[in-house]
């Protein structure tokens, strides 16, 4: 019952901070920063972790594509891996209420114990705003903003573009590899990729 | 394989499980049945060893469910296959038909609806063994509707029986209807250029092939903004297509146009400099101009109203107008003193022209969405129309002639009084009927630009015509200082009107050559015969009012009888089919359609073949026939050596050419062959010059065969 309390702060959602929005974000440019309420009812802004290597992940709990990299345990461990750096893991949910994937505070606690999914924030973005933002085609659909606030990469986890979890082995983790070349500072080699999986369920 | 160890057969047989389990597990998650099912089908079980057989994946997605096309757009996954093939047999690239587009929350998707096959050519190698030939597959799709994805996959295998080379081989008809939604390899390259944001896409297609809401679909990622709206501009002989860049460089892109339903040519472009020049086509769905981003048509519009309106003035001089109209303005000057009554009349007059201008532009719209190739003066493309044309601006010529006399029309004093608005408004109505035959040279601009502008504003280009038309009786009546220069009515006015009774003739005799070319001299003698009946019936009416009867009602009917007679007497659409086909033997260089049959029966009998394949949107096609194949000195070469030609068109898509194109090594048109008699097939170069043809028959045949 103590969740109820929780339910009015979730409403509150995307607030972004600057205007105008609905261009795709450019790497090597500062990133949109936007202000979203996270699962727990806590409001979070991207600017608050400047110093910080950010990675976004776009989410729907429902998608077969999102399913491949969390049943097979393939997306806790990249975001394991990079908390351990330092990294902020901010996993951003654009669904709108009645679409597929869309989800409350509560429901999304309980599938992140289930799945020992671990974001250092899961944000709802029911109305789309930040989504659209960044031009979040796909779910999953990455990115990841450097120390500077700058965008260094975006698009797919992997650059195997199927539902099918055996491919994971063989793929190459784009997420993984771009922090890897943040960390060692060197310059990300891989900066935009095809992202694939099932469309972000916007509103409209 | 033979495994010798029985415990690897078991170990080879849990395998095949742990793979099958998830298979089962995929296909029956959630509902008992994919989604979008797959069949694959081979066009014929059997295949000659040597030679290639096409399979199908048949995918019949369900009601709300859509399949992705190779390039799926920002969503979704394209399909894939894994074959499992025995030695000797190799499959090619999957042929995808052609997609269509799904715009969800400005995420696009390049999809299928309803039921599409994907078709793929497997190569038997002539070492192949006959008898059976287990062929598999293992393909993954996506299936989606608007709101979920499911990924899909299942094995599929059939069993081809290789044949020898000399075994009969039956085809699946259902394939040809695969084929038919394939895009045609369009044969020139297109050019684009990618800078600041902006993807431009030069596409080489004649002016006059008709296109529905094109869409360039592209195969390479990276290279354009999927969501951004598509500009499409059509300058001459290209379609220019523009839309946003997403920032990625390639020097070669592949794609498909779409240029209508289930009709689009696939093509390559290379990299170049394109600018945006020519008039956009359609605005959107949106039937609404002036709004967002009009700024183009708005002016477009006001320049195309502007050429309406002074061609429409221009048309007053036409032969089949004038004598209509001056003898109409001399009566409305006539009705001098009485002010209001001329402006009543102009008006009235006025209404008439801007309707049937108004209503044959609103058919001529209409004709076009329904896909209908027409164009102005479309109405002139139909026999039965021109042949009411002709029995009226007869009746017209010898009203004017002075053989009888109608209210409507007539000069005669005691009736010009009884001339209400009513008259007024049908001598509009008929003015605007008649001018359309000879609006064609003045107005093809102003015209053009109404068929690609959305429909209302085309509408107020007709109406502006129809305004033109009509402007000089509006001055008449408004001004009266020209009502006043114009000459007094007196006895001149009578032998003015019987002279004005030749450009109607004039224009009599134009319909009559215009006719005869549509169906022939045979047909068009008898129509002349009814001709002759409905002028005996005016000349027996005017022989009544010369005596004060009243025949009018008796004559009306005869006449309405004759007419229709004459129209039912006209050649029907399978003779006149027929017809054109014997008008194609009027060309500089006569041929005969391309069928297999007629091929192997001149290479029977020993006559040199020339065959080409063609298509109304090939523009190297129409080059080639434009500069080598329809000469005079082509003609008289082939014509001297005795050589036959043979013409496929390949416009719409065409099985039977299609596959012979294909055993030809071309995906598509242009392909010119020259046969020699008792020789290999000439493929000639794409590119031809008149002299490529004549050294053909020229020269000895050892030579051309080494081309």
């Amino acid at each position: 019952m103590r969740n109820l309390t929780l339910i009015p702060t979730v409403a509150i959602t995307a607030i972004a901070l600057a205007s105008p929005l609905g261009a795709a974000q450019k790497n090597g440019a500062i990133a949109q920063d936007f202000k979203l309420t996270d699962a727990n009812g806590k409001t979070v802004q991207l600017s608050q972790f400047r110093g910080k290597n950010v990675v976004l992940e776009w989410h729907n709990p429902g998608c077969p594509f999102v399913q491949k990299h969390y049943e097979s345990g393939n997306m806790q461990a990249t975001q394991a891996a990079a908390r351990k750096r330092g990294a902020i893991w901010l996993t951003i949910n654009s669904g709108a209420k009645g679409k597929q994937g869309h989800m409350t505070g509560p429901e999304v606690k309980t599938l992140l114990k289930d799945q020992g999914s671990k974001p250092t924030h899961y944000l709802l973005d029911m109305k789309g705003v930040v989504g659209k933002a960044y031009a979040a085609k796909t779910t999953p659909h990455m990115y990841i903003i450097n120390k500077s606030g700058k965008l260094v990469y975006q698009g797919g986890i992997d650059d195997k573009p199927t539902a099918n979890k055996a491919h994971i082995a063989g793929a190459r983790n784009h997420v993984a590899a771009a922090l890897n070349e943040l960390n060692s500072g060197k310059k990300v080699s891989v900066a935009s990729s095809r992202p694939y999986g099932c469309s972000v369920k916007y509103a409209s | 394989m033979k495994f010798d160890s029985p415990i690897l057969s078991i170990l080879l047989a849990f395998l095949f499980i742990a793979f099958a389990l998830p298979v089962q597990a995929q296909n029956k998650l959630g509902s008992t049945e994919l989604n979008v099912p797959a069949r694959l089908i081979a066009e014929s079980q059997q295949v000659q060893a040597g030679q290639s057989v096409t399979l199908a994946f048949v995918m019949e997605p369900k009601p709300a469910w859509h399949g992705y096309w190779e390039n799926p757009g920002d969503a979704g996954i394209g399909m894939s296959f894994e074959w499992d093939l025995p030695a000797g047999v190799t499959a090619g690239k999957a042929q995808f038909p052609v997609p269509d587009t799904l715009l969800i929350s400005s995420i696009m998707n390049y999809i299928y609806k309803g039921d599409y096959a994907v078709l793929v050519n497997l190569v038997i190698s002539e070492n192949t063994p006959l008898g059976s030939t287990p062929i598999s597959v293992k393909s993954e799709w996506l299936a989606c509707t608007d709101e979920i994805c499911v990924p899909e996959q299942d094995e599929l295998s059939i069993t081809l029986q290789v044949v020898s080379p000399d075994a009969a081989v039956s085809l699946d008809n259902a394939f040809n209807d695969y084929r038919n939604a394939m895009p045609q390899p369009l044969g020139s390259q297109a050019t684009f250029s990618s800078s600041n944001d902006v993807f431009r896409l030069s596409v080489p297609l004649p002016a006059d092939v008709d296109v529905d809401d094109p869409y360039f679909f592209i195969k390479e990622d990276g290279i354009i903004d999927y969501a951004a709206e598509q500009r499409v501009n059509r300058d001459g002989d290209r379609l220019i297509i523009e839309t946003a860049a997403r920032g990625d460089s390639l020097d070669k892109i592949t794609g498909i146009l779409k240029i209508g339903d289930k009709m689009g040519f696939s093509l390559d472009a290379a990299k170049g400099d394109v600018t945006m020049a020519g008039i956009p086509i359609g605005g959107g769905n949106s039937g609404n101009f002036g709004g967002g981003g009009g700024q183009n048509n708005t002016s477009l519009l006001f320049l195309a109203l502007g050429g309406a309106i002074v061609g429409g003035l221009l048309l007053n001089l036409m032969p089949c107008v004038f004598p209509i109209l001056s003898l109409k303005a001399i009566s409305l000057a006539k009705a001098g003193g009485d002010e209001s009554i001329v402006r009543r009349d102009a008006l009235a007059y006025t209404a008439g022209v801007v309707v049937i201008a108004t209503a044959l532009g609103a058919i001529l719209l209409g004709l076009r969405a329904s896909g209908a190739a027409v164009g102005w003066a479309f109405q002139l493309q139909d026999p039965r129309i021109i042949f009411v044309l002709l029995a009226l601006v007869t009746a017209i010529a010898f009203n004017l002639a002075g053989m009888f006399e109608l209210p409507n029309i007539s000069m005669g004093s005691k009736l010009t009084e009884k001339e209400g608005p009513a008259g007024s408004f049908w001598t509009g109505a008929l003015a605007a009927f008649v001018a359309t035959p000879c609006t064609g040279p003045f107005m093809a601009a102003a015209l053009g630009a109404a068929i690609v502008l959305p429909p209302i504003a085309a509408l107020l280009i007709f109406a502006g015509l129809g305004v033109g038309l009509a402007l000089p009786f509006l001055l008449i009546a408004f001004v009266p200082a020209i009502r006043k220069r114009l000459p007094k009515p007196g006895a001149w006015l009578d032998s003015f009107r019987k002279v004005m009774a030749i450009p109607m003739f004039l224009t009599a005799i134009g319909l009559i050559w215009l006719l005869g070319r549509q169906i022939g001299s045979d047909a068009l003698s008898l129509t002349l015969i009814f001709m002759l009946a409905v002028a005996l019936l005016l000349w027996w009416y005017g022989v009544g009012q010369l005596k004060g009867g009243a025949r009018g009602l008796v004559t009306t009917g005869a006449i309405l009888i004759t007419v229709v007679g004459g129209i039912f007497a006209l050649p029907n659409d399978e003779q006149m089919t027929v017809r054109q086909q014997a008008a194609a033997a009027t060309e500089t260089l006569p041929s005969e359609p391309f069928s297999e049959t007629r091929l192997a029966e001149l290479r029977a009998a020993n006559q040199p073949v020339f065959a080409y394949f063609t298509a109304d949107w090939c523009i190297t096609c129409k080059a080639n026939e434009a500069a080598a194949v329809q000469r005079q000195e082509t003609a008289d070469a082939f014509e001297a050596g005795n050589v036959a030609v043979l013409m496929g068109d390949w416009t719409r898509p065409d099985p039977v050419i299609s596959k012979f194109l294909e055993q030809h090594g071309r995906a598509g048109v242009p392909l010119y062959l020259y046969y020699a008699p008792g020789q290999e097939p000439v493929i000639l170069p794409q590119i031809l010059t008149v002299g490529t043809l004549t050294d053909l028959v020229n020269t000895p045949v050892e030579t051309a065969s080494t081309l």
